[in-house]
């Protein structure tokens, strides 16, 4: 009798664990039903939007959610959005900290029934963290500012095809930005190139590398982590008569203690060159360094708007994600045009996303990878003594 | 000259031969040669080994008289440099100090460190004492519970965004150029650091061996039972420890806050795991002990990212505390115990 038991306790565990492998083997039919299961739009849609609201990226992590808010919030206030109110609904991925917490936001999103679309996240390190759960839930994301190339070329780091989109140009259009810049106008001949060891960084200064190489300016390359505070020996390497240094870091309060160092040790005479994701005026302040940064309108009423709304501080870096949530909103809005929607019918109407003008300053369309079709390039800025990034090129 | 002695002398001179070898190496061989680039990583190991020297003196204290593994010591630091900037912030802050600067800096360092002071009181009277006669693994377990408690704490409290102490606003980039403008630059700062650390080692020396309170360490640390026979109150004895102990984390917190700027939650795990290894290198129970590791950790931390490319001092780092541990348990300047039989 007690063999039978023991038997029959094995067969139950055997049949639970299989059972619980056969469920895995069949997560890409839970896929199709999460991204199809329909939701009743209602008079409040709502969207996701991840960002670094707390970390050390929570200085442009905050511009983006400003951003991204400042659209919504326009959007409800018209009267035509009377009953199509769009609600926020926000994920801390803390970049820099660790990428399971972008991974637990992904997750918290993907549970949420009544969520249709996400905007962000921030990092292309974030993003390929956190591009299975989206995907087995079916929802589509808009980033932006993860730039790294290789997040839409569908094999490198994973496919995301159909889900990931980026309103902001990858590193292949900022690389030569920067190096044109180095080359070109500011005329160097030595740079020390130091990346932060992560993906988006080492794209950015490989790209940048490789064209600098190509012109027969003499490059070092050396790199440190996020979690680094004193870079005194590696300041220690670099030769007093370096130009400049390159740093495509994410951490706005690490670069700003790299320059302190610097300074400290003596070769304060040596320029940094950040890269958007440095984009924090009042952060890194050390002035004179230059960054390369997201394109936008001057121009456009809402640009205007916001300069004025936050005393003069564009907050720039946020930007793309205000075009972000504009794609997410209009997606949404069309999926729900017959008052129910699905994930999947927001994610074919992200792909096809027309907005004739933005705030970037030329038309939004996305080709199948996931970029936009013919983004406008970077822009070049330059730290002033009072902290502010001015637009030098 | 008796064989203990004899013994550490020896792995003394070993770990001399290993850096004129490397020294050697260093200044003729490498890619980045030269005399002055090597004193300058060793100026800078220096002075980044005495704040590691100062956590693991907390770590050897603890161990000395306790033999428990504090884990929540390098969050004591932690939050020692977070009780320095609110200091700071309360006094005006880094750009329009309400108060002279020196009195400021020395206003830091006294509330830091008797913040800090209360805190190991507090972590010790409530998370170690009652594990006092426990298995030595619950004590263990309590402490990386006091440090996820303590990090936690910190991230509800103050958020998880760095802060800027700005030590350069407020102290200069004044320094000195050894041997000439391309000299090695040795920062004020820096030699402050140093001084700071030497002192406060050498008083908790002086503590340690000619005071009261040091023999009754001593004797704690010895046979705790027998102490107590001898009308030595243990539990005072090892808060008095705690206290010192978590002080000194509080001032290298503050240290390290006005040396290299930013500060954040989690900068304890890592500042904490390099005071431990040095507490471990050096022979754990041991004063000088410490001292040594944290400025041999220092030192090892400085040169591997000066001659190595990427960030291979981690690596580098705790590769040799296993090689230490391999050829000498008890680390440089220990004994190894005695066990009764």
């Amino acid at each position: 009798m007690r063999k039978f038991v023991v038997a029959a306790l094995l067969a139950a565990g055997v049949a639970a664990l299989a059972s619980a492998a056969l469920g895995s083997t069949k997560s890409p039919a839970r896929v199709s039903s999460a991204g199809s299961a329909l939701v009743t739009c209602g008079k409040t849609r709502t969207i996701g939007l991840a960002a670094p609201i707390t970390g050390p990226a929570a200085a442009i992590g905050n511009q983006q959610v400003r951003w991204a808010k400042y659209y919504v919030k326009r959007w409800n206030a018209q009267k035509a959005n009377k009953n199509k109110q769009i609600k926020v609904i926000s994920g801390d991925t803390q970049l820099g900290v660790d990428t399971a917490f972008a991974v637990k936001v992904a997750k918290s999103f993907a549970s949420n029934s009544k969520l249709l679309g996400v905007v962000g996240p921030a990092g292309s390190q974030e993003v390929v963290a956190s591009t299975s759960s989206y995907k087995r839930a079916g929802l589509g994301y808009v980033s932006g500012s993860a730039t790294r190339t290789t997040l839409t070329d569908g094999h490198t780091d994973g496919n995301r095809r159909g889900y990931f989109f980026r309103t902001v140009p990858n590193d292949g259009a900022q690389a030569p930005v920067v190096a044109n810049w180095m080359t070109k106008k500011l005329k160097w001949k030595r740079v020390y190139i130091i990346d932060d060891q992560e993906t988006y960084s080492q794209g950015l200064a490989d790209g940048v590398q490789k064209i600098l190489r190509a012109r027969g300016v003499k490059v070092t390359r050396d790199s440190i982590s996020q979690n680094d505070s004193d870079f005194s020996s590696k300041i220690a390497k670099i030769p007093s008569n370096t130009q400049g240094i390159y740093i495509p870091w994410q951490l706005a309060p690490q670069a700003q203690t790299f320059g302190q160092q610097l300074k400290a040790a003596g070769k304060g005479k040596i320029k940094l060159f950040g890269s958007d994701g440095l984009f924090a005026p009042g952060v890194w302040k050390i002035a004179g360094s230059y960054d390369s940064a997201f394109p936008y309108n001057p121009t456009d009423p809402a640009v205007k708007t916001y300069i004025k709304a936050h005393k003069g501080n564009g907050e720039f870096f946020g930007l793309p994600s205000y075009v972000a949530a504009q794609v997410v909103v209009g997606a949404v809005t069309k999926a729900c045009a017959d008052g129910k929607a699905t994930r999947a019918e927001v994610r074919k109407a992200i792909a096809k996303t027309n907005l004739k003008t933005s705030i970037l300053g030329f038309p939004v369309r996305f080709v199948k990878s996931g970029e936009m079709r013919a983004p406008a390039t970077f822009g070049v800025f330059q730290i002033q003594s009072n902290g502010s990034f001015k637009r030098i090129g | 000259m008796n064989s203990t002695l004899g013994q550490r002398l020896g792995n003394l001179s070993g770990l001399a031969l290993a850096l004129v070898a490397f020294m050697f190496y260093a200044v003729y061989l490498s890619p980045t040669q030269g005399w002055t680039f090597f004193f300058q990583l060793t100026v800078n190991g220096i002075i980044l080994g005495s704040l590691y020297a100062l956590i693991a003196l907390g770590y050897t204290m603890v161990y000395g008289i306790l033999k428990l593994l504090n884990f929540a010591h390098g969050d004591v630091y932690m939050i020692g440099s977070f009780i320095g900037f609110g200091v700071l912030t309360l006094l005006g802050g880094p750009l329009n100090p309400a108060i002279p600067v020196a009195l400021l800096v020395t206003c830091m360092f006294v509330v830091a460190m008797l913040g800090s002071g209360l805190l190991g009181l507090a972590i010790e009277r409530f998370a170690y004492r009652p594990l006092r006669d426990a298995p030595r693994i619950a004590p263990l377990i309590s402490a990386l519970g006091v440090a996820f408690f303590l990090e936690n704490s910190a991230l509800l409290l103050f958020g998880s965004q760095f802060r800027n102490y700005d030590g350069f606003d407020l102290i200069s980039y004044n320094g000195i150029h050894l041997g000439g403008d391309n000299g090695v630059f040795v920062q004020y700062l820096g030699v402050i650091v140093i001084v700071g650390a030497v002192v406060l080692m050498l008083a908790l020396l002086g503590l340690v061996r000619w005071t009261r309170l040091g023999k009754a360490m001593r004797a704690v640390s010895f046979d705790r039972e027998g102490a107590a026979m001898m009308g030595i109150d243990p539990d005072r004895v090892i808060a008095a420890t705690f206290f010192i102990g978590s002080a000194l984390a509080g001032a290298a917190g503050v240290m390290f806050g006005l040396l290299f700027s930013q500060i954040y939650h989690l900068m304890g795990f890592l500042a904490g795991l390099k005071g431990f290894t040095a507490a471990v290198v050096g022979g754990i129970g041991s004063i000088p002990g410490a001292m040594l590791g944290g400025i041999l950790v220092g030192l090892i931390e400085s040169w591997a990212k000066g001659y190595l490319n990427g960030n291979v001092s981690d690596l580098v780092v705790f590769g040799i505390l296993i090689g230490v541990m391999l050829v000498r348990p008890s680390g440089l300047l220990g004994t190894p115990a005695l066990q009764k039989v």
